[in-house]
């Protein structure tokens, strides 16, 4: 009978102030000066309280989880402690409220410089990956010229409309858009620039996004129209920047840097793809590109860098039939999910960072 | 750098506040003469200050309707004379800045 359980003595703030020494390993502060511990009730000598991480993809999540269970269960009187993990990807705060998509939290545009490193694969991986930690997740194509996507996640579904908005077919349990929908086979896009804005305006404010929590946006090589136009309409969260570890690629990857430095879009980081090769058969490592120009480019220019994918027929087979590499059993699948984990928490840092947009009052 | 509050109709023109502290009001003519767009930019604009004697035949003073935000790194004024097309990057706000400080004595 709770009226005679005997008082156990533990109290929440006891709980929350023993807490206070986990750190969040994205944003280098207490948990619970985050705001992340929720739910905290103390019944008796029983806690149970659920810890609501920023980042979907986080690493240390099980261990953050051990450490809880460890230093509640040590505060004296508690005799059982159950902790729930769960998360909330954050957002800007009032940045995308007056935008096309007000109920997208975050938007990360996939760019390079230079043609056929990857950024679609990348972009493919990364929707998936996320969308496999729990998070709700968009992706689209804005690569007009040479719409990849489709063949990559495996769908050829055409877009419903209803009203006058389009309703993305869902793929992998990702919302996806592309151009490679509304073409006929062996047809090709030639278009010029404002029939490029057109679509990017079309492609985020007429189509049915809903809430998400990660748009990825697949851009087209180089710093035209569409870039330009991305940037405009919408304040990006961020773009992950896409090379090979040559520096022919690298030099291209770093007008693209620019151009978003010039736009005051923040870099997430940089991914090097196509690292290296494993021979199938000896098993020889052979870095075909060159190995680490990447990560040695983005420690020079400063940004983060995020991860690297090996050259391999696994991906390449996998995206060809349309399955996203990190959804299958390929060996290839944890370089991507380390890069989407790492991604999510470039998202959460910038938005906890909260650059300012400026209020205007009329 | 970027502002942290526009305020469009301010005392005298738009009042810019930056994320240094630093704070300006720019005037209406001033800004609107200075539209970066590829048109004012080859013909500069006729820009009204004096109210019309007979305002019935003409719109007032030059003055700022509305402004919207161009991504993370611009601002776009529409003007009640109609033009609305300069992308004014906060770069160039803040290099055309009409304070005193800023403009070292040119006028």
């Amino acid at each position: 009978m709770a009226l005679f359980e005997k008082n156990s003595g533990v109290s929440p703030e006891q709980v929350l102030q023993t807490l206070k020494s986990i750190r969040d390993p994205d944003l280098q502060e207490d948990i619970v000066g985050l705001n992340f511990v929720k739910d905290l009730t103390v019944k008796g000598s029983r806690v149970a309280l659920t810890i609501e991480l920023a980042n979907p993809a986080c690493p240390d999540k099980d261990r953050i989880k051990a450490e809880a269970e460890r230093l509640v269960g040590s505060i004296e009187g508690v005799r059982s402690v159950s902790v729930e993990m769960s998360f909330k990807v954050t957002r800007r705060q009032g940045s995308q409220s007056r935008t096309l998509i007000p109920g997208v939290s975050n938007t990360i545009a996939v760019a390079s410089g230079k043609g056929g490193v990857g950024k679609s694969t990348v972009a493919a991986n990364l929707a998936a990956a996320l969308m496999e930690c729990g998070a709700r997740v968009g992706l689209m194509d804005a690569d007009v010229y040479g719409p990849s996507l489709p063949t990559l996640m495996g769908s050829s579904h055409t877009p419903q409309v209803v009203g006058n908005r389009i309703v993305p077919p869902v793929v992998h349990k990702v919302k996806m858009i592309s151009m490679g929908y509304f073409l006929p086979k062996n047809e090709a896009v030639i278009w010029r620039g404002p029939m490029l804005h057109k679509m990017i305006h079309q492609f985020l404010g007429e189509v049915e996004w809903g809430d998400l929590d990660y748009l990825v946006i697949d851009l087209p090589p180089g710093t035209g129209d569409i870039q330009l136009s991305l940037c405009q309409t919408i304040p990006l969260t961020g773009a992950v920047i896409v090379s090979t570890p040559q520096d022919l690629a690298l030099k291209v990857a770093s007008k693209a840097i620019a151009m978003f430095k010039k736009l005051n879009t923040p870099i997430l980081g940089v991914v090097e793809n196509m690292s290296y090769y494993t021979c199938a058969h000896c098993g020889q490592r052979d870095d075909i590109f060159g190995h680490g120009g990447a990560s040695q480019a983005s420690r020079e220019m400063g940004f983060p860098f995020l991860g690297e994918i090996p050259l391999s027929s696994e991906i390449r087979f996998a995206s060809d039939s349309g399955e996203p590499t990190v959804l299958g059993r390929s060996s290839s699948r944890e370089a991507f999910q380390a890069i989407a984990s790492a991604v999510a928490s470039r998202v959460s840092i910038a938005n906890h960072a909260a650059v300012q947009t400026p209020t205007i009052e009329v | 750098m970027v502002p942290v509050s526009i305020k469009l109709s301010a005392p005298g023109g738009v009042a810019v506040r930056w994320s240094d502290g630093h704070a300006a009001t720019y005037s209406y003519a001033y800004l609107r003469l200075r539209c970066p767009c590829a048109i004012c930019r080859d013909t500069p604009p006729v820009v009204k200050t004096e109210p019309d004697p007979f305002p019935i035949l003409g719109k007032g003073p030059i003055a700022a309707t509305g402004a919207t935000p161009v991504g993370h790194y611009a601002i776009q004024f529409h003007w009640n004379d109609g033009h609305a097309d300069g992308i004014y990057s906060y770069t160039y706000l803040r290099e055309i800045c009409p304070c005193e400080d800023c403009r070292g004595g040119e006028t």
